[in-house]
């Protein structure tokens, strides 16, 4: 009788644990959750980054920071690759009644408008906002416009002050970063609008 | 050794989406400082988040017999990303998430008998204790 000799590979499997899998998912979620719950509640977002948004409004009441810095430089817009542009650096700030918005067109001459805005003041440190226009009441103190010396074209002027008080502002804006904002009552609406802001 | 072969020997799945959760989230920190070259406390932090995450998805690869530690750890740092780093915006920190309980929950396989034991599991083993009582 001939002998039938088998030939059998066998995979080392490692097998999935599908109980402790969901118990360790689970943790995982609730612990997020109370941390965002806990970012939520103390009004606290850190290191918010916008860049790509470009061309959105910014208009407060009152602003009162220190530590003011201004230089020109070029930047990117939603439309063009480089644009005009200045970016103002404010070490910390205070903001009464914020609104940022952006208006997008969806079809035709169909707006909707972004619309973020704090019903209390936002305390926000370390600022870069990357304007094109700023329409505002200004007071500084310790103002210095000054040229500096450089091959770099945006290096060659700058305007510092130690505290900028802005009131009723519109601000044009392509950029915005802030390290640290505590904004409390904050309301994000996304809403229909006849024409977008100018 | 085969790639199958290969795969199923370490945590695969849970490996790879570790190191998509970490690309996503050091993208976020690497774009602030090449974009708006803000190297600033935040985006050391989320750098620091997404590399280490990075390299715990590569290292359980090559050392699947850590892979419930490497997926507690992968969890804490995918969720503490979300500080700066905005977690890859969040998606980074689900994936995290989603590939260590991954790691934790994968248990590598028993490992095979000697070819010793086989024979004497085929000829009928008897133990010393067996062979004196006899």
């Amino acid at each position: 009788m001939g002998k039938t000799i088998e030939l059998k590979t066998t995979i080392n499997k490692g097998n999935l644990n599908r109980k402790v899998f969901w118990k360790a998912f689970a943790s995982g979620m609730v612990v997020l959750a109370a941390l965002l719950s806990f970012m939520g509640i103390s009004g606290t977002a850190y290191a918010i980054p916008m860049a790509g948004v470009g061309n959105f409004y910014v208009e407060f009441d009152h602003l009162a920071g220190n530590g003011y810095t201004f230089y020109p430089k070029m930047g990117e817009s939603s439309k063009e690759k480089s644009t005009p542009q200045g970016t103002n650096l404010i070490k910390d700030l205070t903001i009464d009644h914020l609104q940022l918005y952006k208006d997008f067109n969806i079809s035709g001459d169909k707006w909707i408008r972004v619309k973020i805005a704090a019903s209390k003041p936002v305390h926000i440190s370390g600022l870069q906002q990357d304007a094109s226009v700023i329409n505002a009441d200004a007071k500084f103190s310790n103002l210095a416009l000054k040229e500096k010396q450089s091959t770099d074209w945006q290096k060659q002027f700058q305007q510092t002050a130690s505290t900028i008080e802005l009131n009723h502002a519109k601000i044009k804006t392509h950029y915005l970063f802030q390290e640290k904002i505590m904004m409390n009552g904050m309301k994000v609406t996304v809403e229909r609008i006849n024409k977008p802001a100018n | 050794m085969s790639v199958r072969q290969w795969k199923h020997e370490r945590p695969f799945t849970g490996s790879l989406l570790t190191l998509l959760s970490g690309a996503l989230i050091l993208w976020v920190p690497l774009n602030l400082i090449v974009k708006a070259f803000l190297p600033g406390t935040a985006s050391v932090i989320g750098i620091l988040f997404g590399g280490m995450i990075l390299l715990l998805g590569a290292m359980a690869l090559f050392f699947p017999q850590f892979s419930k530690v490497f997926g507690i750890i992968i969890i804490f740092l995918s969720i503490l990303s979300v500080i700066g780093a905005l977690g890859g915006f969040l998606i980074g920190t689900l994936l995290g998430i989603t590939g260590g309980s991954l790691m934790i929950a994968w248990n590598p396989s028993p490992p095979l008998q000697k070819e010793e034991d086989q024979i004497d599991a085929y000829n009928g083993y008897e133990s010393a204790e067996l062979v004196e009582a006899k």
